[in-house]
């Protein structure tokens, strides 16, 4: 009776670990399900996008022939390789190897700067505004948009960076980390998509 | 009285933080308990059914007499926005997300919603949305007047030239909701699928529990559809860009894809609670097994599935080609085979039963009457030659009147009542709820039937005014309309007086069988003070077989 | 015991069906007077969706109703009922019905569109042909309407009338005669060709009696078909809010008679354009107006904010009488 007593409470205690102390996991599955809400907003502005380039007689502005894609490609080169920069960092972290994490995302972070650095040199440079028809509204709707989302990325790494410095910080797991990297793999996965539609498909 | 699993788990009450208070105070605080924040749900909701309800009141003593005489027509253009957007932002939608709060955690067998503090949070966008929504009547030039669709150019048209007008603040109000929504959403699907108690399998999970899954799983793909329209909005009307502006280029018919994308699956937001609380409440207080309970569990996704693709059948007026309108046409009607499976369901479940007729069962029974009638209406609708005809006039507000008021709201008065008990631990008064029942059935039938009519000889809905041949039937409507205005009083009253001195219900007054049943009422912090092992399916009603193993001995010798 | 069961279930079934013919009938009742061919085409399937509906209500309900009067628990019977999870065929059953149904219906709509045909060639071209109209003549179901259609396309050319809605007004201008009118005169049984156009927001362009209506879109040309039928004065109203005057713009359709038709176009370019009374710009001016002595500036209760002015009232050859307190026709 004892042991059958220690075994319940055994399972009992089991139990209760996997509900309430699975916040991680739930956190995790959590945000997942957030991006995959938050990428229906991108697909929308795509849709619209799309739509809009299909229909409207006058796409570009008058003076307006294109855009310029040099500079968006070495551009989309970054931010797109830093995606495998986070993953090292996050690697270094998986093996405890603290410096080394803070090393790739600090780079992850000069990527994604250089990245917002380069879209608003190319912003300052553009012969067209947000008013001029709708292909200046979604141009920089959609650019704009994606770049609130890189600056909100590179938040969240110097969060992470910060907390990293905290003592026992990552005792719990590092879902923080997870999350954060998987946000900025989002970001990039919505660049490739808006470069193909705005800057490829002209 | 043959389920004997029904023991209540004796548990000490805890307290959701040191130094909590453990009375009505708490509604007042920051808690993440679900409970709580369900309660705060319900109530801040309810105060803005009022509001809506008076602002729809007003409308009613406007159209009482042809001519535009009792308010300026801005005034009543702007009170159809803010009744539409009261109602749907503020009413239906919190209460229904306030219900699933405080019931699915429960049901589930879980001690809280995945996430608690994001709870909070989302709760307390309400407050701000209303506010933001009332505070537009003090702007210059009033509040939104575009309809809570605010389909551009009308709602781009800004006669102050203020930037911050009605429109602007309706925008954000609408942000701060969905921003609320879709955290809700996020937490909501967490915990239904990461959170249920050891042996409830998917087909062990109660329908309401079903039907919350699929409503929250319908904010989250569609909402940031919305968001997305609201932002391109939003920029028109502040930038000066040109997305829907049609004197800039752009296109108007985008934004009410952008907005029925999202707001038609939205009704199903709505209304898939409340089939769940139909399927709660009947098995209950007819005594019988809901029949056929795995389909109607699975036809809540069907419903979500389906509802992806119907927003079009909204603009079978608008410039549409035909090919749109046919196929929006058949998948709008395909809708009524998910839900009609759900209608059957239910006609059977009580069929041969031992019906209790009680209020929650009332309000059951008389929302799924409605349900009917409005689900056929609504096949009118979706008939693309009958839609060309009625499209936008008053059979249209009859309809959608019927679904939200005669069905959902229907559905939300039975699951108060019915886990009245079970939020206090005291029993409402049977006298009174029946004549709430009484008085809103028949004010829904004088209100919202004679619109149907009305709608079919040609009178356009929004009119502050109309030609007198209407004048019969919108009379009706008025007086149907103060008739449910009257309606919520013995409700208030029901509500105010038994929370305060109502009789010990005990914990489980309806004998019902389901996890929420098994805990104290209230519950406690934490609900269970032990995770109970679900052993068989929901609705076991005329078995022996218990729900849950009785303890966990008996659980290790069955599965050794 | 189980043949009393089918037997009232049969004389349910039976009276069933009577309603629900008695309903389909009824609900010719329910609309204006049909002014158009497409309104009979609407009508027929109207009544059809009126008829099972009523039949799948009763069919719903009656079992409903009888289980609730039949089925209650005695005062102090705390028993449960029995214990019946559901029943595989019943369920197979009321999902193939239903949804063999809402094809059906969806096939019924289909085919009425198609017959109406009434967002002009570009859409449904084929419809202009003579040899599909044949052939869907052939059919007896609502052949009549069709032949009327048909007819009309073959007695004259389309009837060109382009339809400018703007805020708060309609003007409808005869490109043939170049005449402009406030109030949209029709030939009875002749095809009319409308190009409708904004000039500012969404409107719609709705005739109850024709059962017909299509949102006019800013910045977009849309072509729009009918054929009125029967003489008579019917009432064109806007049934896409278009902000504060919503309600009053409003306008009168005169279907005549080919010859009155063309006496009325005759006398109407005869006349010099001059502004025509109109209810928004009226009403706006005197809520407006400074000349307010504080007695009978508003007549309504409760006053309202800024609103977008009203279009000036349309310069038109022909505006029928209407005087500014007289109630609308």
């Amino acid at each position: 009776m004892t042991t059958e007593r220690a075994i319940a409470q055994q399972v009992e205690a089991g139990v209760r670990q996997e509900q309430e102390h699975d916040e991680a996991g739930n956190s995790k599955f959590g945000f997942i399900v957030f991006l995959l809400s938050e990428s229906v907003i991108f697909l929308s502005f795509f849709a619209g996008y799309i739509i809009y380039k299909t229909t409207v007689p006058d796409w570009y502005p008058p003076g307006v022939t294109g855009l310029e894609t040099r500079d968006p490609t070495i551009n989309t080169i970054v931010l797109v390789s830093s995606s495998f920069v986070i993953y090292v960092a996050e690697r270094f972290l998986h093996d405890k190897k603290l410096w080394g994490f803070r090393l790739f995302l600090l780079a992850t972070m000069a990527m994604g700067s250089y990245f917002l650095y380069g879209q608003a040199v190319e912003w300052s440079s553009l012969p067209f505004s947000v008013t001029s028809g709708v292909f200046g509204g979604t141009f920089y709707l959609l650019t704009g948009f994606h770049g609130l989302h890189v600056l909100t990325g590179i938040l969240l790494q110097v969060l992470m960076l910060i907390r990293s410095f905290v003592p026992d910080n990552y005792e719990r797991g590092y879902f923080g980390v997870e999350a954060t990297s998987l946000f900025w793999h989002f970001v990039d996965v919505i660049w490739i998509i808006l470069f193909i539609l705005i800057y490829v498909w002209q | 009285m043959t389920n004997i699993s029904l023991e209540p788990i004796n548990v000490t009450r805890g307290q959701p933080y040191p130094g909590a208070p453990d009375n009505w105070r708490r509604f007042f605080t920051f808690s993440t308990d679900h409970k709580v924040i369900g309660i705060q749900y319900i109530v801040t909701s309810f105060f803005f059914f009022l509001v809506g309800g008076t602002f729809s009141m007003i409308m009613r003593g406007e159209l009482i007499t042809p001519d535009a005489d009792l308010v300026d027509r801005t005034v009543y253009n702007a009170l159809f926005t803010m009744h539409g957007s009261v109602m749907l932002f503020l009413w239906t939608f919190p209460v229904l997300v306030g219900l699933g709060n405080y019931l699915v955690p429960l049901m589930i067998g879980a001690r809280d919603m995945a996430f608690p503090r994001l709870n909070a949070i989302s709760f307390w966008m309400i407050p701000v949305v209303g506010v933001l929504m009332l505070a537009s009547f003090l702007v210059p030039g009033g509040p939104s007047q575009s309809g809570w669709w605010a389909y551009p150019p009308v709602s781009l048209q800004n006669p102050t030239g203020n930037i911050i007008n009605g429109q602007f603040l309706w925008i954000l109000a609408v942000a701060i909701s969905g921003v609320s929504s879709i955290m809700g959403g996020v937490n909501f699907v967490t915990t239904i699928v990461k959170m249920r108690a050891p042996g409830m399998t998917w087909f062990r999970t109660p329908a309401f529990v079903w039907a919350v899954l699929a409503a929250q799983l319908i904010q989250l793909y569609g909402l940031p559809a919305l968001t997305g329209g609201a932002v391109m909005l939003l920029l028109d009307l502040t930038l000066g860009t040109s997305f829907f502006a049609p004197e800039r280029g752009g296109n108007p018919i985008l934004y009410q894809h952008f907005f029925w994308f999202y707001s038609h699956p939205a009704v199903y937001v709505m209304v898939l609670p409340a089939f769940g609380i139909f399927s709660e409440v009947l098995p209950v207080h007819a005594r019988k097994p809901l029949f056929g309970y795995r389909v109607i569990a699975a036809s809540s996704l069907l419903i979500t599935v389906i509802s992806g693709a119907v927003w079009v059948h909204h603009m079978f007026a608008s410039a549409t080609p035909g090919w749109m309108r046919m196929f929006f046409m058949v998948t709008t009607m395909l809708v009524a085979v998910p839900s009609g499976i759900k209608v059957f369901g239910w006609v059977a479940t009580i069929w041969g039963g031992k019906i209790r007729l009680t209020t929650p069962m009332l309000f059951a029974l008389g929302g799924i009457s409605n349900w009917l009638f409005a689900g056929i209406t609504g096949i009118f609708l979706g008939s693309v030659p009958i839609d060309i005809h009625v499209n936008n006039t008053y059979f249209v507000v009859g309809h959608f009147h019927y679904v939200l008021y005669g069905a959902i709201v229907m559905a939300i008065y039975a699951a108060i009542y019915h886990w009245f008990p079970k939020m206090t631990g005291r029993m409402y008064y049977e006298g009174l709820g029946k004549l709430h029942f009484a008085l809103t059935y028949l004010g829904t039938a004088l209100t919202f039937l004679p619109m149907h009519p009305a709608g079919l000889m040609g009178m356009p809905r929004r009119v502050a005014s109309y030609d007198p041949e209407f004048a019969y039937w919108n009379v009706l409507a008025s007086l149907g309309g103060f008739l449910l205005g009257m309606s919520t009083l013995p409700f208030i009253l029901n509500m105010v007086s038994s929370w305060i001195r109502g009789a010990k219900a005990g914990d489980n007054p309806w004998r019902a069988i389901g996890l929420e049943w098994l805990i104290s009422s209230p519950p406690p912090v934490e609900n269970f003070e032990e995770i109970p092992t679900v052993i068989s399916p929901p609705y076991r009603y005329g078995t022996d077989e218990p729900l849950v193993a009785t303890n966990l001995q008996q659980e290790l010798t069955q599965t050794p | 015991m189980k043949l009393r069961a089918i037997l009232t279930l049969t004389v349910y079934a039976i009276l069933a069906i009577f309603a629900s013919l008695w309903m389909a009938k009824q609900a010719y009742a329910w609309f204006p007077p049909e002014a158009s061919a497409e309104s009979k085409l609407i009508d027929d399937l109207f009544s059809l969706f009126t008829g099972l509906g009523t039949f799948i209500y009763l069919g719903v309900i009656g079992p409903f109703l009888y289980s609730l009067v039949f089925h209650r628990a005695a005062k102090y019977d705390d028993s449960d009922g029995p214990h019946i999870e559901g029943n595989t065929w019943l369920e197979v059953i009321w999902t193939a019905v239903p949804l063999a149904l809402v094809l059906g219906l969806s096939f019924a709509s289909y085919r009425t569109y198609d017959k109406m045909a009434v967002r002009g060639p570009m859409e449904l071209v084929h419809l202009h042909m003579p040899q599909m109209m044949q052939s869907a003549y052939a059919e007896p179901f609502d052949s009549t309407p069709q032949q009327e259609i048909q007819n009309a396309l073959e007695s004259a050319p389309l009837e060109q009338i382009d339809v400018i809605a703007k805020q708060w007004a309609w003007v409808f201008h005869y490109p043939q005669q170049d005449v402009s009118s406030t109030e949209l005169h029709l030939p009875v049984d002749r095809r009319v060709h409308f190009t409708l156009k904004s000039e500012d927001v969404l409107h719609g362009f709705y005739i109850p009696a024709f059962r017909l209506k299509q949102d006019v879109v800013p910045n977009h040309e849309i072509d729009f078909e009918l054929t009125p039928t029967r003489v008579g004065t019917y009432r064109l109203r806007d049934s896409m809010y278009s902000g504060t005057y919503f309600a009053a713009n409003q306008a009168d359709v005169v279907v005549q008679s080919v010859n009155d038709y063309q006496q009325w176009l005759a006398d109407a370019a005869a006349q010099t354009p001059s502004a025509a009374f109109n209810r928004a710009a009226y009403e706006y001016s005197r809520a407006n107006s400074n000349s307010d002595n504080g007695s009978t500036k508003d007549k309504v209760a409760v006053r309202g904010w800024e609103t977008i002015p009203p279009a000036p009232p349309p310069v038109v050859n022909y505006a029928p009488k209407q005087e500014p307190q007289s109630p609308p026709a």
